[in-house]
């Protein structure tokens, strides 16, 4: 089977909702899925869910992946989180390419990312050197105050 | 009407200004250091922004990200309850800058208002009684002695920029001026950067007694008549309650009409207090206006029926005060419940409630942010409740109010909650006959 095409199947369970996906061609099958876990944090009363950007924090959601490829999830992460309550642009400019990709080297002082706050633009800079493994927000979505933003593999 | 309101506070006062909101169909953001991820707030608002790790001074007081947050999460209004930024004139114009509605007055008035000699000049000068005492600043120390002399010891040397007692003197005798006077301005230039002096009248044992006014944007201006905060310690309210004792209907008419002539010559809009200092001889003078919502709000609403949170935003939403003040009903009491030991000098207890029961009952109101498992942050101000009671008159109030602290339990963290019940014992409180130096001769017993 195409290992890039796993890589590809692997991407899209990991950034939408799906949860399973199985796919079957010439007698080979794969099947991706996803581990969804609730961790209990506090023992008070249980509100309706609210429709919002910024959800309260009764539970986190750990999203893992069982992937077939292995490696990359054993190891613990450096994770880049926003100094600043803003927004995040992964770009300089709208029409801009994007400061880092999945998988791109990076040094402490290079640029991952902008927050934008009250108009101005920090930028926000590596202080580890490594790899980006993720990227954990969307391009233009609101983010708070050390909300974790991408996930580095220390090299 | 606003669509969503950003709540730029914590604690007790959030969640009642969230329930104000609810009630009027406004969304609401809550706004939270990392250290109050878990306060009932954050979780009873519609969305919820972290904003700053625990200290103050980089999450409430942080106005970059409280700004930062309302422009993402679209809010359209601020209410900023009291105490952290309330009167911070900055704020005020800077929400204005960035499209937002400050739910309290502008800066120009905060500006004119915080100002102390400014706020007294403008009272004097629209016939609301103010202390004697010196016009303006005191250029010098002869100056100063002849001003004292005119109004007559005992006199108190205060600072222009000042609060929190210092650059505070009291003058008892004119040989005493001369160092009194260098002192002052050596300690208000220390604390303030400003070492200018003002001089008043020096009122003894004052009782503190304070306006509740509402204004709005067409020039209406309502009393909801007074709150009696004698019972402090250290400048810090304990209880409060309305009617006062020490008033009878001519004083309130009095009074209530002052402060709204005092509050009408500066145009002003939303909820404001006029403190007020009740000598032994009922004369009433003006010492300050407070341009925000008061922690002791409450003991007003079940007198006068009102709900002042939302007569705050129906006014800054440009509407007419809907509520206009009756004939006060009753009288209410409110205990401030705060994390201390008063058997350790009302040492602050920080710490993990591991039981609550909150009283209950009719003409029983309890504001608080706690929960039962809830642990107190140490970074902030120790009050975790009010209680509020409502009785046909005094008498009936304070037994309701011994029946519900002796209710009232707190486990896990030591309160105030004894100090109260041991206050609601003193006769000199029950006779509704004592003035402010009331808790400086009162000793709790273990």
């Amino acid at each position: 089977m195409d290992l890039n095409l796993i890589k590809k199947l692997v991407r899209i369970v990991d950034t939408s909702g799906v949860t399973d996906l199985e796919i079957e061609e010439n007698g080979l099958k794969v099947k991706i899925a996803k581990k969804i876990r609730n961790s209990q944090i506090i023992t008070q009363p249980q509100f309706a869910p609210q429709t919002s950007l910024f959800p309260h924090h009764t539970s986190s959601e750990k999203v893992e992946e069982t992937v077939i490829s292995t490696g990359e999830s054993a190891a613990v992460m450096h994770e880049i989180k926003s100094p600043i309550v803003g927004t995040f642009y992964r770009a300089p400019a709208p029409d801009a390419d994007s400061y880092v990709q999945v998988g791109d080297d990076v040094a402490v002082g290079t640029v991952l990312c902008i927050v934008e706050a009250m108009k101005l633009m920090n930028e926000i800079e590596s202080d580890v050197s490594g790899k980006i493994v993720k990227i954990l927000v969307e391009n233009g979505k609101p983010v708070e105050y050390n909300q974790t933003l991408f996930l580095i593999q220390p090299s | 009407m606003f669509n969503k309101i950003l709540i730029a506070n914590r604690g007790e006062i959030a969640l009642r200004i969230i329930r104000s909101c609810k009630e009027l169909g406004i969304k609401t953001v809550a706004i939270h250091s990392e250290a109050d991820a878990d306060s009932l707030h954050v979780t009873f608002a519609d969305e919820a922004v972290c904003i700053g790790p625990p200290a103050s001074k980089d999450s409430y007081l942080k106005i970059p990200a409280i700004i930062s947050a309302a422009q993402v999460t679209g809010a359209d209004a601020i209410h900023p309850g009291y105490g952290f930024l309330a009167e911070n004139a900055s704020f005020s114009e800077i929400c204005t800058e960035s499209n937002i509605k400050f739910i309290g007055p502008s800066p120009q008035m905060i500006r004119a208002m915080g100002d102390k000699a400014f706020a007294k000049d403008t009272m004097r000068k629209n016939g609301v009684p103010v202390i004697p005492g010196s016009d303006g600043l005191i250029p010098d120390i002869n100056e100063g002695k002849k001003i004292a002399e005119e109004i007559g010891y005992p006199v108190i040397i205060k600072a222009s920029a000042g609060g929190g007692g210092k650059g505070m003197r009291i003058v008892w005798t004119d040989e005493e001026f001369e160092k009194a006077f260098q002192t002052a301005q050596t300690e208000a230039e220390a604390s303030f950067g400003n070492p200018e002096v003002y001089l008043e009248k020096y009122i003894e044992n004052p009782r503190h007694v304070e306006i509740q006014v509402l204004g709005d944007m067409f020039g209406n201006v309502y009393h909801y008549g007074e709150r009696d905060c004698s019972v402090q310690r250290r400048h810090q309210k304990l209880i409060e309650e309305s009617p006062s004792p020490a008033l009878d209907i001519q004083l309130r008419n009095k009074m209530g009409e002052a402060a709204v002539l005092g509050a009408k010559s500066v145009n002003y809009e939303g909820a404001g207090t006029i403190e007020f200092l009740l000598d032994k001889n009922k004369n009433f003078y003006f010492m300050e206006m407070n341009t925000r919502i008061q922690v002791e709000h409450p003991v007003t609403e079940m007198i006068y029926d009102v709900d002042l949170i939302r007569q705050q935003i129906i006014v800054a939403a440009k509407r007419k005060v809907e509520t206009k003040p009756q004939k006060p009903n009753g009288h209410s009491i409110e205990f401030r419940i705060n994390a201390e030991d008063p058997s350790k000098n009302f040492r602050p207890s920080p710490g993990k409630i591991t039981s609550l029961h909150f009283p209950g009952g009719f003409g029983v109101r309890v504001d608080s942010h706690i929960y039962q498992s809830y642990s107190i942050p140490p970074y902030y101000d120790s009050l975790i409740a009010k209680l509020i009671v409502w009785g046909k008159n005094r008498e009936h109030a304070i037994n309701r109010g011994i029946r519900a602290l002796e209710e009232f339990t707190v486990e896990g963290i030591k309160t105030t909650i004894p100090f109260h019940l041991q206050v609601l014992q003193d006769s000199r409180f029950l006779s509704g006959n004592f003035d402010t130096s009331f808790l400086d001769k009162f000793e709790f017993k273990e």
